[in-house]
């Protein structure tokens, strides 16, 4: 019977047959897969969003925030989780991003998706901060203020009506609409973004396989890969619960902390209070944390032109046009070391006025100041890349420095060692200069060994033989059965749970906690699942 | 997993027993007319037509571990929208959780309790007070003569021109029983203050009719306040409403077809606090305003409209529309 009803289904609706690309077995990676999850976390956004829809009420944001948070039933639940959602998007299509510069696919036939792409980032931008000033407190409204006074000082105040509408009369249908409007937007790109990528050109091959542009995969070829039913399906569930679920059970769990000052902007999911109140003056305004390097850039002298010109329009310009600059086919981060060097030096410096932006909002900042904090990691990050020897590098080396944890890593240790200098600089003590050396230390080693490292890596990987990693791997996949049958018994109590916390008040968010939990543990079946079903002892890159 | 035979081909141990079950699986799929194995395809398409076949129909690992991860994979799906099903609540629109209209105090706008006694009388201050919800304004107002002498607001009846229905108006409070709120949402098309407010006697002529914005008068105001003797009147400048603050804000001109609620007031003679303890009339625009004016005020109540609760006490804030 069940059997018959699927093999109904199956001929109705033929999955092997779709169009999508057919993902060969070594390309199961979260690595390969950002785009997913930034998928993942849109889709989240729009369902929440919707959600939040039906009880928003433009003519009385702010009313309507705490209606929502208070009174509507797992409101509170829904809302935090929207703004993580939003936060998890930003995040998530900023490593999507870095990632894809350090592999070079933005090259050659690829150039398209990448425009796409930087594109939409700008309207996720766009789109949160406009969703945040919805909120209406103190915070929301200094933000369209300082936003609305950035347009009118770059001559562009005609925007702040056509954007904000009737914003400062406490009339948000205009921002509403626009959020929404920027969403659809989005949306409409991604279907185009996924269409080329994911249909004509297919996810790109490993180094290995192809290391010049243009890489894809021939299309006789990909047919011998997997077809996207069910193999696929199954890991991009993983990958969709387990982004849903972090992104319930940040929020909602975090809502039972307090912050110091410096946290609010990245940890705090809750409104301020309103504007027009009395508690509203003793509230240290910021700006959305992903707006924080705008925010600390337009501290530096110079006109607003010039600042802006700094924080936006240069990075988005270079990144448009990065594909008809960097023409070389060579898809190593070595073999285009300038490219490399600027993608690096965008993510230190996007990460350090971040911090700054936070740590000392509005204060002035002097010329010599800037050389102090931007000036180090430049010239650090600069050496390390160009001293390394390509000829050592070369041989066998596959990954090397683009994989995202070692660049995470080799980004956290030059941003440390830069900061210590700074440190160094302001309290020229015996201590710091130890720390400046230690960190400069193994930021050189680090840069050193780095590569070399993954190489050796991957050689014993592949000394072990077949019949070794078939018996090592069904020992693994036993483990992971029992992992799954574990997890479902965890998850009924949980569920139980769930139908006795209050849908309003204190307790209401620990639904959202337990929701997350549940959906951490159903993307961890499907990973499971995936890795009994179809793991294989070697998975050649081909 | 079947292909193994092909990947490690000096592979001694061939004949598992996992290996026959695959077999055996496998020929029994070819001979099914579902999924018949086309041989012609196998020749044109080689090994990889052999490799997909083999990968859809039969599978790597064997079909009862398959389909018992499946069954916890499924149950675990299954769990997890059980865990969803209360969440649905959220589409439940919260219900009105105020169940009567609270007794609110008043306060003046440095937030101490505003005495009956000492409030000005047909001030021309604009003074409004949320009630019973954060979004619903209500002037207060102290009415007096000519001369300013506070006079006795009589209750009376009230008649809502859309409908032809009428409500019980219960007069003024204070020690003069001269005090009396009524919401300062116009309910024509929704105006609030400075475009509607009181216009107190000395303002009632018509000189005052070329006066700028929002202190204008229309002839017809005027004229409508002389023929029913009224020496006040509360006016909107947005489109010439004008109502009758003695007789609990029944309708002297259009365009509006209803009167501005009342809101009932208590002068507690101890304190000579005046407290907010309901409404009557038809509930503050746009409540009313599709076309289906009802007689309940307490649709008033609905906090998804005009937010939440004032509580036990409101604040006055001030504007004087006449110093501009
Ligand atoms: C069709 C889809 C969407 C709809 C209908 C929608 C609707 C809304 C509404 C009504 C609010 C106001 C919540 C409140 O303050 O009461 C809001 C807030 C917000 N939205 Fe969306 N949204 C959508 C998608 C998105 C997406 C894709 C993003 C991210 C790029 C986003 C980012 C935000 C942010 C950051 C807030 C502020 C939330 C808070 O701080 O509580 N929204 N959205
Ligand atoms: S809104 Fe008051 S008269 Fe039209």
């Amino acid at each position: 019977m069940g059997n018959r009803v699927s093999n109904w289904f199956k001929e109705r609706i033929n999955m092997e047959d779709l169009p999508f690309f057919r993902t060969p077995d070594y390309m199961y990676h979260v690595g390969d897969w950002l785009g997913a999850l930034v998928a993942a976390a849109f889709f989240y956004t729009v369902i929440s969003g919707l959600i939040i829809l039906l009880y928003y009420d433009p003519a009385a944001g702010y009313q309507s925030t705490e209606t929502i948070i208070n009174k509507v039933p797992y409101g509170s639940v829904v809302l935090y989780s929207h703004l993580y959602g939003a936060y998890a998007m930003i995040i998530l299509a900023f490593v999507h991003m870095f990632r894809n510069y350090f592999v070079g696919a933005y090259k050659k036939p690829r150039e398209i998706v990448w425009i796409l792409g930087v594109l939409m980032l700008a309207l996720t931008l766009g789109a949160s901060f406009l969703g945040y000033s919805l909120i209406g407190d103190v915070l929301a409204v200094s933000a369209v203020d300082v936003g609305a006074g950035i347009l009118g000082s770059l001559g562009l105040s005609s925007l702040v009506p056509i954007l904000f509408g009737n914003y400062s009369a406490g009339d948000y249908t205009r921002v509403l609409a626009m959020h929404i409007i920027l969403v659809a937007l989005i949306g409409l790109l991604f279907l185009i973004h996924f269409f080329l990528a994911d249909l004509q050109y297919g996810m790109m091959p490993s180094r290995k396989v192809k290391d010049k542009a243009p890489a894809v995969y021939p299309k006789s070829e990909w047919q011998k890969f997997n077809p996207w039913w069910p193999r696929n399906f199954i890991y991009m569930m993983s990958l969709i619960f387990l982004t849903w679920g972090f992104i319930l059970i940040i929020p909602n769990a975090l809502v039972y902390f307090t912050f110091p000052q410096i946290a609010n902007p990245f940890l705090n999911p809750k409104p301020a209070p309103p504007p027009n109140s009395p508690a509203a003056a003793t509230v240290t305004t910021y700006p959305p944390w992903f707006f924080l390097f705008v925010y600390k850039i337009a501290d530096f002298p110079g006109s607003v032109l010039v600042d802006m010109t700094i924080a936006l329009f240069i990075p988005l310009i270079y990144l448009l046009v990065v594909p008809f600059i960097d023409r070389s086919p060579y898809l190593h981060p070595l073999k285009r070391r300038v490219f490399t060097w600027i993608g690096i030096l965008m993510m230190i410096y996007l990460i350090q006025s971040s911090l700054w932006g936070d740590l000392a909002p509005g204060v002035p900042v002097s010329m010599s100041e800037i050389l102090e904090v931007y000036l180090p990691p430049a010239i650090i990050t600069g050496l390390g890349i160009f001293l390394i020897p390509w000829e050592k590098v070369s041989k066998g080396l596959s990954k090397g420095m683009s994989n995202p944890p070692t660049m995470l890593a080799f980004t956290f240790v030059t941003l440390a060692f830069a900061s210590s200098m700074i440190y160094f600089l302001t309290t020229l003590s015996l201590a710091s200069l130890a720390t400046v050396i230690s960190l400069g230390s193994i930021f050189v080693i680090l840069a050193k060994l780095l590569t070399p490292y993954v190489m050796r890596a991957q050689q014993d990987e592949n000394a072990v033989s077949v019949e070794e990693a078939s018996k090592v791997l069904e020992k693994k996949k036993r483990i992971a059965q029992i992992i799954m049958i574990i997890l479902f018994i965890v998850a009924i109590p949980i569920v139980v749970t769930m139908w006795t916390i209050p849908p309003t008040g204190y307790y209401s968010n620990l639904f959202g906690v337990d929701l997350g939990v549940l959906f951490l543990i159903l993307g961890e079946e499907f990973s499971l699942y995936h890795y009994v079903v179809y793991k294989k002892p070697v998975e050649k890159e081909e | 997993m079947p292909l193994r035979f092909r990947l490690n081909g000096r592979d001694k141990q061939i004949l598992e027993s996992t290996d026959l079950a695959f077999l055996y699986k496998l020929v029994r799929v070819m001979k099914n007319p579902k999924t018949k194995f086309n041989e012609v395809d196998f020749v044109t398409k080689g090994e990889d037509y052999l490799f997909n076949y083999v990968n859809n129909n039969v599978g790597g690992v064997d079909e009862g571990r398959r389909n018992f991860l499946k069954g916890i994979l499924i149950g675990v799906a299954v769990t997890t929208v059980a865990g969803i099903v209360p969440g649905l609540r959220v589409l439940i629109p919260p219900v009105q959780s105020v169940s009567g209209f609270p007794k609110t105090l008043i306060l003046d706008s440095s937030g101490n309790p505003i005495k009956a006694s000492t409030l000005p009388v047909n001030s021309p201050i604009i003074m409004v007070f949320p009630y019973p919800l954060q979004n619903e304004i209500n002037f207060l107002l102290n009415l007096g003569d000519e001369n300013g002498n506070p006079v006795e607001v009589p209750p009376t009846t009230v008649v809502v021109p859309q409908t032809g229905d009428k409500y019980q108006f219960p007069g003024g409070v204070g020690p003069n029983k001269s005090i009396v709120a009524y919401s300062a949402i116009c309910q024509h098309l929704g105006c609030t203050p400075p475009y509607i407010h009181f216009y107190p006697p000395k303002y009632v002529n018509i000189s005052q009719v070329t006066a700028p914005e929002p202190n204008k008068l229309t002839v017809q105001a005027v004229q409508a306040a002389k023929s029913a003797k009224v020496p006040a009147i509360i006016h909107c400048d947005c489109h010439g409403s004008t109502y009758d603050p003695y007789h609990g804000a029944a309708v002297l001109t259009g365009p509006t077809v209803r009167p501005l609620p009342t809101i009932v007031l208590e002068w507690d003679s101890s304190t000579d606090y005046l407290y907010a303890i309901g409404a009557v009339g038809v509930p503050t625009y746009p409540m009313s305003s599709n076309g289906v004016p009802s007689n309940d005020p307490s649709a008033d109540l609905d906090e998804s409209q005009f937010g939440a609760s004032v509580g036990d006490k409101t604040e006055i804030s001030e504007t004087n529309p006449f110093s501009s």
